[in-house]
């Protein structure tokens, strides 16, 4: 016996538009966007061209043309895409190991209470610890060379997102898994069919600070006598004053970092399509 | 006595004077939570019950008067401190496939879609993906909600969500359904809607049905029989009353209103 159905929505199609007021425009957030961003530039560019913090400002485009130099000229070896690839590549696989390790510990401490009751204690003592400390470890234990300015990222990447994995089980609503239980589910059922998919919020916000926190650690991790990548720049541009540098390096990691986080949004749109639907998320 | 005491036979029906086979039976139960700090909260005291195969059994309390977890100690959720569930004379461990449960706040897995939701119960149990899609279509459309098989619950208004929790307690195919105020959330319009609804797809998929509900003209609406407890903790039995009325029944019917009456005197004299 089939019914109809009685839910009482009724979709109506979007009516026409008419042509665009000054009003729509000028509320448009992609509008409010775009304003808000070119007018930080001339500002800059203001604040830079009058000296007003003396020399040690570039102007916008003073930056953008050393960077366009940067882009032919080789640094050290390597032009400015070869320095973004080199900061990337540490950031990718120090970051990979800190999900890597971090992610299942965190879910494992939050599902298992002896798990817990083991590991929290020694995480809690480490967990304040900025990665810049670790510095004389990592060159202690890994000498000067890549593993430990990988090793520093690892550490800043692992406790975010060993953090947020933890907290992403612990907020589920306990009744839920009456429910697997009342549908004749087990503990096993219980964990991959409602711990994983509901901590996913929580999971990849946790991905995206930590990718974040590992973008800042780049800096930290290349004043390990590096000889390549955006930190380095920076620390070369401060070294010989060259404030274009200085800049440019940090609006090429904002530029990069920028795109990691769409590529981990993206993950996250494809991995929880129920939420693409919300607005404002 | 009232017209109410004894037995009728339900009009239509063919069902002879035998007494049915009881589904369910509740032998002294009694709960009592144990709080931080060693506090005791007495939940239920000595209840007796017995809910008869494919009967309609609405437990009728005010707020905080252990019904629902009487309710969750029937599912399996909850052991009580003392006494036995019996179910089918085999005493219940604990909660199973056996028994579903449709939740007051719905509990929808809020990353699933109105499908995912409702095959759940199959897919736990092993149910290949077409026969479990097949199942959980055939309660979609009997709950009314053709057509939003894709939809995530947040899209979804209250009514639509509990419709989506009852499909999915059905899609599993339990002996007995267990409602805990379902309607609970819902505005007084849907709820009646609801009600209705509930009576339909009970009619067109017959089997046992226990029902938890604060609200007195819901019982009376869609109950064979009504066990009312009293407000105070610890909750107790206090009566059951039958409900012969012929269905489909209307709020305004003489023997409803009867009814309705004797309930609320009853029910003011225990106090």
């Amino acid at each position: 016996m089939s019914t109809q159905s009685v839910a009482n929505e009724i979709v109506k199609p979007v009516s026409e538009k008419g042509p665009l007021t000054v009003k729509e425009v000028i509320t448009n957030e992609y509008f409010l966007y775009v304003v808000s961003f070119v007018g930080f530039i001339l500002a800059w560019h203001f604040v830079a061209a009058a000296e007003i913090l003396g020399k040690s400002l570039a102007t916008p485009a003073a930056t953008v043309k050393e960077l366009g130099r940067m882009m032919t000229i080789k640094l050290a070896g390597k032009n400015l895409l070869g320095h973004v690839w080199a900061s990337a590549q540490r950031i990718l696989i120090g970051f990979s190991l800190g999900a890597a390790l971090g992610v299942p510990l965190g879910l494992f401490m939050a599902l298992n209470r002896y798990v817990n009751a083991v590991v929290k204690p020694v995480f809690d003592l480490f967990k304040p610890m900025p990665p810049i400390a670790w510095i004389s470890i990592a060159i202690l234990w890994f000498g000067i060379g890549e593993p430990s300015k990988v090793f520093i990222i690892f550490i800043g990447s692992f406790v975010p997102c060993l953090l947020n994995a933890y907290n992403g089980i612990r907020i589920i609503d306990e009744e839920l898994y009456d429910v697997v239980r009342v549908l004749g589910g087990n503990r096993w059922q219980e964990i991959f069919q409602v711990s994983f998919p509901a901590a996913f919020p929580a999971l990849f916000a946790g991905l995206q600070i930590s990718l974040s926190i590992a973008w800042t650690c780049v800096l930290a991790a290349e004043l390990v006598s590096a000889r390549s990548g955006l930190g380095w720049i920076i620390i070369r541009g401060m070294k010989l004053t060259k404030p274009e540098l200085v800049i440019g390096g940090m609006a090429i990691i904002a530029i990069v970092a920028w795109l990691t986080s769409l590529a981990v949004g993206g993950l996250e749109k494809l991995l929880c399509p129920w939420k693409r639907t919300i607005k404002g998320l | 006595m009232g017209p109410f005491s004894g037995r009728k036979p339900k009009k239509g029906s063919a069902v002879t004077e035998e007494k049915k086979a009881s589904k369910i039976v509740c032998e002294n139960i009694s709960k009592t939570f144990i709080q931080k700090g060693k506090q005791q909260v007495h939940v239920l005291e000595d209840i007796q019950l017995e809910v008869r195969s494919n009967e309609l059994l609405v437990i009728l309390g005010p707020g905080q008067s252990g019904k629902s977890t009487l309710l969750r100690i029937i599912a399996g959720l909850e052991t009580p401190s003392e006494g036995r569930v019996l179910l089918d004379g085999k005493p219940v461990k604990g909660p199973g496939k056996d028994r579903g449960l449709v939740f007051q706040s719905y509990m929808l897995f809020f990353w699933r879609t109105v499908m995912g939701n409702v095959e759940m119960g199959p897919k736990l149990n092993g149910v290949d993906k077409r026969e479990r899609r097949r199942i959980a279509q055939h309660y979609i459309d009997l709950v009314g909600l053709n057509g939003f098989e894709k939809h995530y619950p947040h899209q979804l208004s209250g009514g639509m969500k509990q419709r989506v929790g009852i499909a999915r307690a059905y899609a599993n195919n339990p002996e007995v359904m267990l409602l805990d105020e379902p309607f609970g959330q819902l505005d007084a319009q849907t709820r009646m809607f609801m009600e209705k609804e509930t009576e339909r797809i009970w009619q067109a998929e017959k089997r046992t049905v226990l029902f938890v509900t604060n609200n007195i003209d819901e019982a009376i609406f869609l109950a064979d029989r009504i066990a009312a407890m009293d407000g105070k903790l610890p909750g107790r039995m206090t009566r059951v009353y039958d409900v012969p009325l012929p269905r489909p029944r209307e709020h305004t019917d003489m023997e409803f209103l009867e009814l309705r009456q004797k309930i609320t005197d009853a029910s003011q004299l225990v106090l």
